[in-house]
């Protein structure tokens, strides 16, 4: 038994669920997400320019007194870190790990603040022949910019704000921005618990891949063929010893027997776009939230970065 | 647990690209810090920064991406010079690709159109040029290194900010030594000196507007440090399981002994006052290496020149190495090359081979007189011996992201 890793808390923010029950409960009714045209590039004449929308959920009440950090969050950051806490308070991680036993292992996305938070800069910094001036940009632009836009483009705040909410102080990794990456924290995660450098590992990702500037680089990138339809999504998943959770009487959704990522000549594959969206560097942690839930076999996807992420799961009596 | 040797290392700096001419001027204390040139940036209160002065002969594919984000090409050389100087010629299943990095370029000019920030035509004229590139994804070296030397068993892109580069490290020493992969080309690259970069850290008052100080402008632990200076680069390493190495008769320049990390949970942008997180990452990395602190004869630090981060530093040191601190010197290479953020992990990590292989420190030349605080034994001229055989080497990132390398001299 020493050694096994199993999950004991799941969290999760996507266009099925804002939370993992919601998820859950509707990819077994059979659900499809909703998907809308892009604001943005409405009247642009791309093709399928369109992403999956989350359902509506309040960030403030799920974030508690920590909602007060909102305002550094890009909208990837806030369900991830929404979708952590509930994992942590699933697990009760807080309460039975010390917080430097506590690991991090995150996947974090196309970095992708809302385009209107940087207008303000940029109509600072146009010259008057309509051009984008850098002397204008320092001249002007940065003063009309919010010094928090930082904290939102910086590809690794997304976990670490979670880290910060969660009182996270142990080891960690962060990889971006495809799946493969996200499924190397994973695999990271795993190990760290079963060889002991940790109790117990946060592990998980979230990314917002319907973004309007992201969409563009997707749909330049040649990453949205067939039914590539980009959407948000967060989830995280807490791993740890099967001694401690049974030694603690925690629910245990399951063991995961094995993990890996290996390079891959296959094409990009996920079982869950046709329902809720590619979400891209989220999507191997979604698919081994969903699966642990629903009683999987296994989580098998391959990634806009040649990868394969796989895991083995079983059940535990 | 096999042993791990460091059999390759590219280095692209601003005192020098290439091993011996960055370590040429690590010896002399020659600072590679000055006014920016790369940008006009008479309007930003920042004006200094530490660029690579080399120019490269690029492929093709990679100038094309490196004229919109230059780190893409400091990472790719680095890795060039790390392989060729390990004698690989191509990467293969049995080698892990793990490069770090901090944040994705924009090329905000793109956005603009007929004198209005204007996303739908920046996108219609982004989609009719494929060649247009608006935002640079941060795995991009990595697919142009396998595109040149193939696929790896594993291709990963840390961006863990500050701490990139010695997370990259870190875990290619720890894959190697569990036997994961036989080969590891790990490292950072990074260049913030571009508007957004500079402006995106003027805005956060991390960096100093000491403009006049030019080439002394980045004072790490001094009583009048004023902030960072923003530098560019790259560090790339091989790693190989030490007795194979050694039995193939390799070049070994050095053994990495031990890693670790650690978060700080405190503030996203300014470091626990108590050095807990720092002196936490500190204590995992001499675990790892089943090592005392007296074990450790030179410490190369973050030392960014920031007033918190030095003296939260400085402090963590004093409590991880209460019984002699005041024995072991201390480097801050930032002084000379800037901080590269996701590259300065690495580079710095290549910093530490200098006294190893050469037995001499690098100095912190810009140290005057320490700050409250910061009292540590400080190397300030250059050609301070070495005679020791172990460096720790600290990396503490935005976010509060904290990473740790111990390095050894390999005598065999």
């Amino acid at each position: 038994m020493e050694n096994e890793v199993v999950v004991t808390g799941v969290g999760m923010v996507t266009p099925l669920g804002a939370t993992a029950d919601e998820t859950v409960a509707a990819w077994e009714a059979g659900e499809e997400a909703r998907r809308e045209p892009i604001e943005a590039l409405s009247g642009v004449g791309v093709t399928g320019a369109e992403g999956f929308v989350l359902p509506r959920f309040d960030a403030s009440e799920r974030l508690g007194r920590d909602r007060r950090m909102i305002k550094f969050m890009s909208d990837a950051a806030v369900i991830g870190c929404v979708a952590a806490r509930e994992a942590m308070n699933e697990a009760k991680s807080r309460e039975r790990f010390a917080p430097e036993r506590i690991g991090l292992f995150a996947g974090t996305g196309l970095a992708g603040a809302r385009v209107r938070e940087a207008i303000p800069m940029v109509e600072a910094s146009i010259d008057d022949e309509g051009t984008f001036s850098y002397g204008l940009l320092g001249e002007r632009g940065l003063a009309a910019t919010n010094p928090l836009l930082s904290f939102k483009i910086l590809a690794n705040m997304p976990p670490c704000l979670v880290s910060l909410l969660e009182g996270i102080k142990g080891a960690n990794l962060i990889f971006g921005p495809w799946e493969g990456q996200t499924g190397a924290a994973l695999v990271e995660a795993w190990r760290a618990v079963a060889e002991g450098e940790v109790d117990c590992a946060v592990a998980g990702a979230a990314d917002f891949a319907s973004h309007p500037a992201t969409y563009v680089y997707l749909h330049h990138a040649g990453l949205l063929h067939g039914d590539g339809v980009p959407a948000p999504g967060a989830a995280y998943v807490i791993l740890e010893r099967r001694e401690s959770a049974e030694r603690d009487g925690r629910k245990i959704h399951g063991r995961i027997a094995e993990v890996k990522v290996t390079t891959s000549a296959d094409t990009v594959s996920d079982p869950l776009v046709s329902r809720l969206g590619r979400t891209f560097a989220a999507a191997p942690a979604i698919l081994l939230g969903l699966a642990i839930r629903l009683g999987w076999p296994e989580a098998r996807c391959v990634g806009a970065d040649g990868q394969a992420f796989h895991a083995r799961l079983e059940a535990v009596r | 647990m096999r042993r791990v040797a460091i059999t390759g290392c590219g280095v692209i700096s601003p005192i020098g690209c290439g091993r011996k001419a960055f370590f040429g001027s690590l010896r002399e204390g020659r600072s590679g810090i000055g006014p920016i040139t790369r940008f006009e940036c008479g309007s930003f209160a920042v004006q200094v920064a530490g660029e690579v002065k080399d120019s490269f002969d690029w492929p093709e594919s990679v100038a094309r991406v490196a004229a919109v984000d230059r780190k893409v090409g400091y990472g790719f050389t680095a890795c060039i010079d790390a392989l060729g100087d390990a004698g690989m010629d191509q990467i293969g299943e049995n080698t892990l690709l793990h490069l770090g990095t901090s944040v994705e370029t924009f090329d905000l000019e793109k956005l603009v159109y007929k004198g209005k920030l204007d996303l739908e035509e920046s996108v219609r004229r982004s989609l009719s040029d494929r060649g247009s590139l608006f935002q640079v994804p941060l795995d991009t070296t990595a697919r142009l290194v396998t595109e040149q030397y193939g696929r790896p068993g594993l291709t990963l892109t840390n961006c863990s900010a500050c701490a990139a580069g010695a997370q990259t490290v870190g875990h290619g020493f720890h894959e190697i030594r569990g036997r994961r992969f036989e080969k590891a080309v790990c490292g950072g690259f990074d260049s913030m000196v571009n508007p957004l970069g500079v402006g995106g850290f003027q805005l956060l008052g991390a960096l100093t507007t000491d403009n006049g100080r030019g080439e002394r402008a980045c004072r790490p632990f001094d009583a009048a440090r004023a902030g960072a200076v923003l530098g560019e680069g790259a560090a790339v390493f091989v790693l190989e399981p030490l007795e194979k190495a050694a039995a193939e008769g390799k070049p070994i320049l050095a053994e990495i002994v031990g890693y670790g990390s650690s978060l700080d949970a405190y503030s996203l942008s300014a470091p626990d006052p108590e050095g807990d997180g720092a002196a936490r990452s500190m204590v995992a990395a001499l675990r790892d290496a089943q090592l005392r602190p007296e074990g450790v004869h030179h410490i190369n630090t973050h030392g960014t020149g920031t007033r918190l981060n030095d003296e939260v530093e400085a402090k963590a040191i004093r409590h991880v190495f209460a019984n002699g601190w005041e024995r072991i010197p201390v480097s801050s290479t930032k002084s000379m090359t800037g901080h590269l953020i996701g590259a300065s992990g690495a580079v710095e990590a290549a910093a530490c081979l200098l006294p190893l292989l050469e037995g001499v420190l690098p100095p912190n030349p810009c140290l005057d007189k320490p700050g409250h605080g910061c009292e540590l034994h400080h190397v300030v001229r250059s050609g301070h011996p070495f005679e020791g055989d172990t460096v720790l080497s600290n990396s503490f990132g935005f976010g509060g992201q904290n990473a740790t390398l111990i390095l050894r001299r390999h005598d065999g």
